[in-house]
């Protein structure tokens, strides 16, 4: 400890330098963390929202095969479950975007709430979901997005059905993870059925809350029991599974976005071990004083490791915190990506944190220890000899 | 006078440590970049190379992509025969009825992707005309045959020659391999149009239409005759227009390779400014002779930038070199990469670092060289010769 005046002088000796390169390594690592909160984003979504009571009961073809809208009423009665609701993909484009930018769908307005009992929605915000034809629910992240208020009328224009339907944001899902909308499958009926048209009367997933864990294989059993030899035979899935299956072709790419952080956390050790030789270099005939006076190996070379660890420690540390910063700021304008899904919610955890603080250590550890232990070994009247 | 170019490059090799180091700096950013560069040229590339610039997609109005349009048997027979659009050599109107579906697929892994299947007729291999079977033959209608994509043999089960693929309700054996010089038709598994319907229970058995026009005039009163019909509510587009509005799912992905180039590409200035920095303070007393001597400021000012961007060059050397090695060894290692599209569909990738992604990854080299070597060359040029040569 009583050398630590020492390290910060060798530190405030060249400012430039030290700024220089503390400023590369904060950068890096503010760059690794927000890489790191991709992956981060995949996992938060598989192990803190999927819940282990949720079934997805589908045609076993694919979500976009359908099943009959009234089959929700079959799932209602099978022993165990508590609540299940029927969702259909709206595909509506936001008229000022053109295209679909967030996912929207209608649900049973009755029932959502019962299904998801675990997210973020008010009971004001869901009575008035109930109250209101044309209501509308919209994750946080998209009202942000658009600058939407409760109150707002948006046009939707569907890219599935005919029909453009104006919905009146009634409430918010207040959590960065559910960037999509939910309106009422009536009120899609209705207007389809104003037009003439045969009506919605059809469900992509009839989502299923079991009342208990314990019940949830027997319910996927006796659904696909029910839907047997039927039109659409089901394929029932938990929650977890079934997020898992739809993101899962994402894996790649989230092998190559390690793949960027590694290199760019080479590049930092790289920056910092380069600016340690420099430091070590410069210094030698200091050095070499210093063991000529008396000061062991042991202490020159903590010093200086001391030295290169106190610079990435700080720097890292502020990289960390600028992440956390930045990331805040960052889901203000993400939204919903079809590239990239759950990856780019930008919601920086816990072991992202982590793995920041770590790596900064580790920067300064690897890019240190070569140089301090040169330093450190060579012998004085060599040093000496070399300088005079 | 210029200081000769050579004095640049000398002063590199006097300490080859740390112009190694610095140039390894630079490499890893060039290698990160250039990775992501190619991933979104390789996926915006799928896509470009599918629009054919010689056709239209009639869709539904309001639907962005085929996946979400349908369209009646009546609009087709209408359509069929309007006029400006091309004939084959039996003179039969060269217009694709098309029916695109979702269904789920098994991996090999045991995961489970949406893969886009097209039901079509004979005619679409002569309006697509980039889609060619290479393998086997196409299939006989009726006989819940298959022919699939280059990108997805093998990596579904049974996508193979010969085997028998699951999806929809039922089996279809797999009789030709179809290629299409890395469109994303190479993602797809076509079958008849007619036992798609069927298997998938649609009400309308068309999803859209792909037409070949006679003649590029022939665009524009076709385009309109189709959108102003009142029966139909239709709208026509050109397949390149389409593909390039597919092609924008890409654009998520440039926020991540600017991230990258900016944060990644400062420190790594602030890497080389620092190798810059301590070579100008070892050469002040040169610096000084030098300007003793008679060069100007832009001369001393010119020979260090040179020299940084030499630095910066030799970095990009290597990290191109690595980038294209690494780009081989993922291809080795994780076979293709599939990415989700608009359509609700898997699009199949290869990675392939193309020329262009090289280049964007040398000019932020460059710029990481110039704007890391201007500070130190700066000071060099600032330097007063009577001062510099005292500090000797």
């Amino acid at each position: 400890m009583k050398y630590l005046g020492l390290v910060f002088a060798n530190l405030r000796r060249s400012k430039l330098r030290s700024a220089m390169t503390g400023a590369a390594i904060m950068l890096a690592v503010l760059l690794v963390c927000l890489l790191l909160t991709m992956p981060a984003g995949l996992d938060a979504l598989l192990d803190n929202l999927a819940s282990n009571t949720r079934i997805s009961v589908h045609n076993k073809a694919g979500i976009v095969y359908s099943m009959p809208q009234s089959f929700v009423r079959k799932v209602r009665q099978v022993d165990g479950v508590a609540a299940a609701a029927a969702i259909t993909w709206f595909g509506g484009a936001y008229e000022e975007a053109g295209r679909v930018t967030f996912p929207n769908f209608a649900v049973e307005v009755e029932h959502v709430g019962a299904v998801y009992p675990d997210y973020p929605i008010s009971a004001e915000h869901l009575a008035d979901f109930k109250r209101y034809r044309d209501g509308a629910l919209v994750g946080r992240q998209i009202m942000r997005k658009y600058r939407w208020k409760i109150g707002d009328r948006v046009t939707l224009r569907s890219t599935v059905w005919p029909v453009n339907l104006d919905v009146r944001i009634v409430g918010e899902i207040a959590d960065d993870h559910s960037p999509y909308l939910w309106m009422s499958t009536e009120y899609v009926d209705q207007a389809l059925k104003a037009q003439g048209r045969e009506g919605l009367g059809i469900a992509n997933v009839v989502w299923a809350r079991a009342s208990d864990p314990s019940r949830v294989n027997a319910i996927m059993r006796a659904v696909d029991e029910l839907s047997r030899n039927s039109e659409a035979e089901t394929a029932c899935e938990t929650e977890k599974s079934f997020f898992s299956n739809m993101f899962g072709s994402l894996q790649s790419f989230v092998t190559i976005i390690l793949i960027v952080t590694a290199l760019v956390s080479l590049c930092i050790v790289f920056i910092a071990a380069n600016t340690a030789s420099m430091a070590v270099r410069e210094r030698a005939g200091e050095i070499a004083v210093l063991k000529a006076i008396g000061f062991g190996r042991r202490v020159i070379f903590a010093t200086l490791l001391a030295e290169t660890l106190l610079l990435s420690a700080l720097a890292g540390g502020a990289g960390v915190l600028l992440a956390v910063a930045l990331t805040r700021a960052l889901r203000m304008f993400s939204g919903w990506s079809e590239a990239l899904g759950p990856l780019a919610v930008f919601i920086i955890t816990g072991p992202v944190i982590v793995q920041g603080i770590v790596l900064s250590l580790c920067v300064g550890m690897l890019a240190g220890v070569v140089p301090a232990y040169g330093a450190a070994r060579k012998s004085v009247a060599e040093t000496l000899h070399e300088i005079f | 006078m210029p200081l000769p170019l050579s004095y640049s490059l000398r002063n590199l090799q006097a300490r080859p440590g740390r112009s190694v180091m610095t140039a390894c700096i630079i490499a890893l950013v060039v290698v990160a970049c250039a990775l992501l560069l190619g991933l979104i040229s390789s996926l915006k590339q799928t896509f470009v190379r599918s629009g054919n610039p010689m056709n239209l997609v009639v869709m539904r109005k309001g639907s962005d992509n085929d996946g979400a349009s349908q369209l009646a048997v009546q609009a087709f027979q209408a359509i069929r025969f309007f006029d400006g659009i091309a004939r084959d050599a039996a003179d039969q109107p060269l217009v694709s009825p098309e029916l695109v579906v979702q269904p789920f697929f098994r991996t090999r892994g045991g995961g489970r992707e949406n893969v886009l299947v097209r039901g079509v007729e004979p005619v679409a291999l002569a309006v697509h005309e980039q889609v060619r079977i290479t393998q086997g033959r196409m299939f006989t209608p009726s006989a819940h045959e298959a022919v699939v994509g280059r990108a997805v043999l093998g990596r579904y089960a049974g996508a193979e020659l010969g085997n028998e693929l699951e999806f929809g309700r039922g089996r279809w054996k797999v009789v030709g391999i179809l290629e299409a010089g890395g469109a994303s038709f190479e993602s797809e598994v076509w079958v008849d149009v007619r036992e798609l319907a069927n298997d998938a229970k649609r009400p309308y058995p068309y999803s859209g239409i792909r037409l070949r026009v006679a003649t590029p005039a022939d665009f524009e009163p076709l385009q309109r005759r189709i959108g102003d019909d009142p029966r139909y509510a239709l709208e026509a587009l050109r397949e390149t227009d389409y593909y390039a509005k597919q092609a924008k799912s890409a654009n998520a992905l440039y926020v991540l390779v600017v991230g990258i180039a900016v944060l990644a590409g400062i420190g790594a200035g602030f890497g080389a400014s620092n190798t810059m920095y301590a070579a100008v303070q070892a050469r002040t007393a040169e610096i000084g002779t030098l300007r003793a001597l008679g060069f100007s400021r832009g001369a001393i000012l010119s020979a260090f930038e040179i020299e940084a961007v030499a630095l910066s060059l030799v970095g990009f050397l290597l990290g191109a070199v690595a980038a294209l090695a690494l780009s081989r060894l993922l291809e080795w290692w994780l076979g293709s990469l599939a990415f989700g599209a608009s359509t609700f569909t898997t699009n199949v990738i290869t990675l392939h670092l193309s020329s262009a992604d090289l280049a964007g990854a040398c000019g932020l080299a460059l710029t990481i060289g110039i704007g890391g070597g201007l500070g130190p060359a700066w000071r060099a040029a600032r330097l007063r010769p009577i001062e510099a040569l005292r500090k000797a």
